[in-house]
């Protein structure tokens, strides 16, 4: 052991790998610093202001609530259901984009990218509007021109929040996988195509598994966001008389202001993430056997998929009208007519009212707010993409002693729901010139987004063969070297992707932001988005609306006038 | 005379709240109708307004050179952004030299960030104006006791946070799916199991509005049979229980739900000036819940905190208060929302009083609604 240590030491220092040691060291200080407090916060007696010596109080309710185990159940259920469609939908569009002579290649690539725009919480709103069970547009369409009365939809149904979380879930898994099949060797599947295969029974047998490594990170993202979601689970779940685990860790904080007690259930998150990273770890261990990009060189090739093309386009389609079209001109509706019933509804666009926007362009952050969230999101974007490279680098491809310890500390955040982690962001800055700044807003979203980038980052670097790396290492070459000539050009599409995701999450961000933003330092959604929250639809159906297209017009401008990939 | 007054201090209020018409002016001219109301004579309440306006007066000619000195005024709300900038703008015109600035986040957001500053001894904010957090923080040692000298004429009156504004809770039913004949006449009607599938019915565990208005019906009936049986009587109803009040409205007005219990009359004033079909029903007692100033113990402008304080009291601030919908928290100010012109001259409110809810509401449902509800 003693020997195996020494010879990694001294690999480190002459590959020059102790800089990105050090820095994923200070990125993962970084991230274990809040999560650390908040774990200590879990064996104190009491609440915030009340805090007394050590103690096990917090766990042993935890472990005592009987409640735990069904709502842990459902949790698992809708995590799981929703993870498992919008990954599975993601790849599928994914492969679509990148592999397939699907007809209309603007029109495609396009389709599934203007989704990702849209916040989940406005998509939890547009379906609640479009699938309630009595005032639900489409129940009651369904009686008015068909005369059914029995309302076979339900958004208040476990089904209901898995289809909307499940569509919340697809951005992921489709700029996870693009990179993934867009550097695809299809030496692979032409073989199978040669022996007969078909393209649906390729695309099973040889396409997926060879994604598994990056599949499966965008399957434990999506399955950690479902476990630690709040939004669905109250406006959905709720209505519905479904539990779910994490409502209990923000009763703790809301009812009994107790963020020990939140943290003590957390863990559970934490031990449910730790056993999913583990059985990941597990699975990719071999992540040689994923490695599709080898140092005998690849190209991409578009698979001509026959009628299937025009499948293939109806899915694209189908998933860009259930993805933003339907819910954005429900919301578009909503927005300017008086209030929301079916008849109103209906009646639209004769009592068209404009009031709702001019009360969200008056609104006193809008404008400040836009700018700092701007600015601060395409900051941190940057920052974090960069982190998680040279992260996930440090990890699977030099050969220190240790460095798996950063798979765990890396994912962590994703364990804890927004508002506990928040407080342990608070505590951190408490004292220091950085409370009350944008600077600690911006660490949290560091913190906060970290993990996103870091599993996009390790599935694509598992996906480029070690062979690529050594060739570059027998030959002297140091870890700067390897990493911005081999490394970060081959990673080029997933890093357009990563940007944008964390880019479009940071600059809606709420949990995180709420307890680090400060008076007169405005951060735009954390204002326009509790719109949302309190019930007040049709203000942030406007506010989502001009957000959305303040959204679009930036990234139709980033790809068209600018040239951005955004994994395209 | 000892006798009225204990009757007053009876409705009014628990330990630290006292609910109805108080303060020394007030008590002493309040009179008691055959049915037991409480009303207030018109030359009483202007002499209370005159003395409550040279009071007012009076302290804000000590406090703003004080808090002109101080140059600077930070609030914690819960109240809207835009509701705040209204109400800063306005105090910040009334008082120039002082500036004024918001952090706006809901009531566990408040109390976090608080006790975590407070525990860390950072001197970050003046005031918080809120419903929920003033109380629970006061518990947590997080508040200077402030004692307004306008306290004559309030609804709700504390003597350590100045009631700024109220919540009021009101009973709504949605008029295309309910007609008016068909309503529950009182809270306890709606307990009824003819509106099985029609309530949408807020969690009594979160400590939300309903769980205030337990707090405040017990109080009121004294009387745990009856108290018992509405609360089985609402879990009877088998219907889902919700987490966000206004989001459950909203499913009201869609039609989802038919009867709010209960829906927040300022949101309901406002729905009606749209046009949207509820209504509330004015012969049920609306709840009460003070919305408080509480000065921040280690506030670092504790003179600007308070003079905020007394100006949202005051007739000026008030009619602020007024202009963003909210209800006014004084027993001489007429508005749409004010309980008398809501509701009726002689209606009784309801008063969220008990300081053991205020204070610790997991702690009060966990003792008289959790063993009912869940048992």
């Amino acid at each position: 052991m003693i020997t195996h240590s020494w010879n990694s030491i001294k690999l480190v220092f002459r590959q020059g790998t102790f800089v990105p040691l050090l820095a994923s060291a200070i990125a993962g200080g970084a991230i274990i610093t809040p999560v650390v407090i908040v774990l200590w916060r879990s064996l104190t007696t009491g609440k915030l202001g009340f805090s007394v010596g050590l103690t096990l109080t917090n766990y042993v309710r935890v472990f005592g609530d009987r409640d735990i185990l069904p709502m842990l159940g459902n949790s698992m259920v809708y995590a799981g259901g929703a993870a498992a469609l919008g990954t599975g939908l993601g790849a599928l569009l994914a492969w679509i984009v990148a592999r397939t002579n699907t007809p209309g290649k603007t029109l495609v690539e396009l389709m599934p990218l203007y989704p990702i725009l849209m916040p989940p919480i406005m998509k939890n709103i547009a379906w609640i509007l479009l699938l309630a069970p009595r005032s639900g547009i489409l129940n009651n369409m369904l009686q008015q021109f068909f005369g059914i009365e029995a309302q076979p939809f339900n958004a208040f149904s476990m089904a209901g929040m898995i289809w909307v979380f499940g569509l919340a879930c697809v951005p992921l898994g489709y700029l996870f996988l693009l990179p993934v099949f867009l550097s695809f060797d299809p030496s692979l599947e032409e073989s199978a195509y040669i022996a007969g295969s078909k393209p649906a029974n390729t695309m099973l047998k040889i396409t997926f598994p060879l994604a598994i490594p990056a599949l499966f990170s965008a399957f434990v993202l999506n399955f950690l966001r479902g476990l630690r979601s709040f939004e669905t689970p109250v406006l959905q779940g709720v209505p519905g008389n479904i539990k779910v685990f994490v409502s209990r860790v923000y009763d703790s904080m809301a009812l009994e202001f107790n963020s020990g007690l939140a943290t003590a259930y957390s863990i559970v998150l934490v031990a449910l993430s730790v056993v999913v990273l583990l059985v990941y770890v597990r699975a990719t261990r071999f992540s040689e056997r994923y490695a599709t990009i080898t140092g005998k060189g690849y190209r991409v090739k578009v698979i001509d998929i026959g009628p299937w093309k025009y499948v293939t386009f109806l899915t694209v389609f189908l998933y860009f009208l259930a993805g933003i079209a339907i819910p954005f001109v429900v919301l578009i509706v909503v927005s300017m007519i008086p209030y929301f019933d079916y008849d109103t509804f209906m009646k639209f666009p004769s009592n068209m009212v404009f009031t709702n926007y001019v009360t969200v362009l008056k609104h006193p952050s809008f404008i400040t707010g836009l700018y700092n969230s701007l600015v601060l999101s395409t900051t941190i974007a940057v920052v974090t993409v960069l982190a998680g490279i040279v992260m996930a680098f440090t990890i699977y491809r030099t050969r220190a002693y240790g460095t798996k310890l950063f798979e765990f500390i890396g994912t962590l955040p994703l364990a804890f729901p927004p508002l506990v982690l928040s407080v342990g962001l608070v505590i951190v800055f408490l004292g220091t010139p950085l409370y009350n700044s944008l600077w600690a807003l911006g660490l949290g979203l560091f913190v906060a987004y970290f993990p996103y980038a870091f599993r996009n980052a390790s599935g694509s670097i598992v996906n480029i063969h070690k062979e690529l790396d050594e060739a570059a290492w027998v030959h002297g070459a140091k870890w700067r070297h390897v990493f911005f000539k081999i490394t970060l050009p081959i990673l080029k599409p997933a890093v357009g992707g990563a940007l944008f995701y964390i880019f479009i999450e940071a600059i809606r961000n709420v949990d995180v932001a709420v307890l680090l933003t400060s008076p007169g330092k405005e951060y735009g959604p954390v204002t326009l988005f509790e719109y949302f929250r309190v019930g007040q639809w049709a203000e942030a159906a406007a506010g989502g609306v001009i957000y959305l297209i303040i959204l679009i017009i930036a990234v139709s401008v980033a790809k068209f006038a600018f040239k951005m990939k955004f994994s395209l | 005379m000892s006798k009225i007054r204990g009757k007053i201090l009876t409705i009014a209020a628990a330990a630290i709240l006292l609910a109805g018409y108080s303060g020394q002016a007030a008590e002493k001219s309040v009179k008691e109708t055959k049915a037991g109301e409480k009303v207030v004579p018109k030359a009483a309440a202007t002499n209370a307004t005159a003395n409550a306006a040279k009071a007012f007066e009076k302290v804000s000619k000590e406090l703003y050179p004080k808090a002109q000195q101080e140059g600077n005024l930070i609030v914690y709300s819960v109240w809207d952004v835009e509701h705040l900038r209204i109400i800063t703008d306005a105090f910040m015109k009334r008082y120039p030299g002082i500036k004024a600035n918001y952090w706006q986040g809901t009531n566990p957001n408040i109390v976090t960030r608080v006790l975590t500053e407070f525990q860390g001894g950072q001197a970050s904010f003046d005031v918080v104006l809120s419903d929920n957090a003033p109380p629970v923080l006061r518990a947590a040692g997080a508040i200077a006791p402030y004692d307004t000298v306008q306290k004559s004429v309030l609804l709700l009156y504390d003597p350590t946070m100045p009631t700024v504004s109220l919540q009021v809770q009101a009973l709504t039913y949605n008029t295309k799916k309910l007609k008016a004949g068909d309503v529950p006449k009182s809270w306890e009607e709606v307990a009824n199991p003819k509106y099985k599938g029609l309530v949408a019915l807020d969690d009594p565990m979160r400590a939300g509005p309903i769980s205030s208005m337990l707090a405040g019906l017990k109080e009121q009936w004294k009387n745990d049979a009856r108290f018992t049986n509405f609360v089985k009587g609402l879990k009877a109803l088998n219907v889902p229980v919700h987490k966000s009040t206004s989001a459950m409205f909203r499913l009201v007005i869609s039609g989802e739900y038919s009867i709010c219990m209960p829906a927040l009359l300022h949101d309901v004033m406002e729905e009606k000036e749209k046009g949207t079909p509820v209504e509330y029903v004015k012969s049920v007692p609306p709840v009460l819940f003070p919305r408080q100033a509480g000065i921040y113990i280690k506030a670092p402008n504790p003179n600007a905190g308070k003079l905020f304080a007394e100006w949202l009291i005051s007739m000026e601030g008030q009619e602020t208060i007024d202009k963003i919908g909210r209800e006014s928290s004084r027993i001489d100010f007429k508005s749409k929302t004010s309980v008398e012109s809501a509701f009726g001259k002689n209606t009784k409110p309801v008063p969220v009083s008990d300081k053991g809810f205020l204070e610790d509401p997991k702690k009060w449902l966990d003792t008289y609604v959790k063993p009912i509800w869940e048992g």
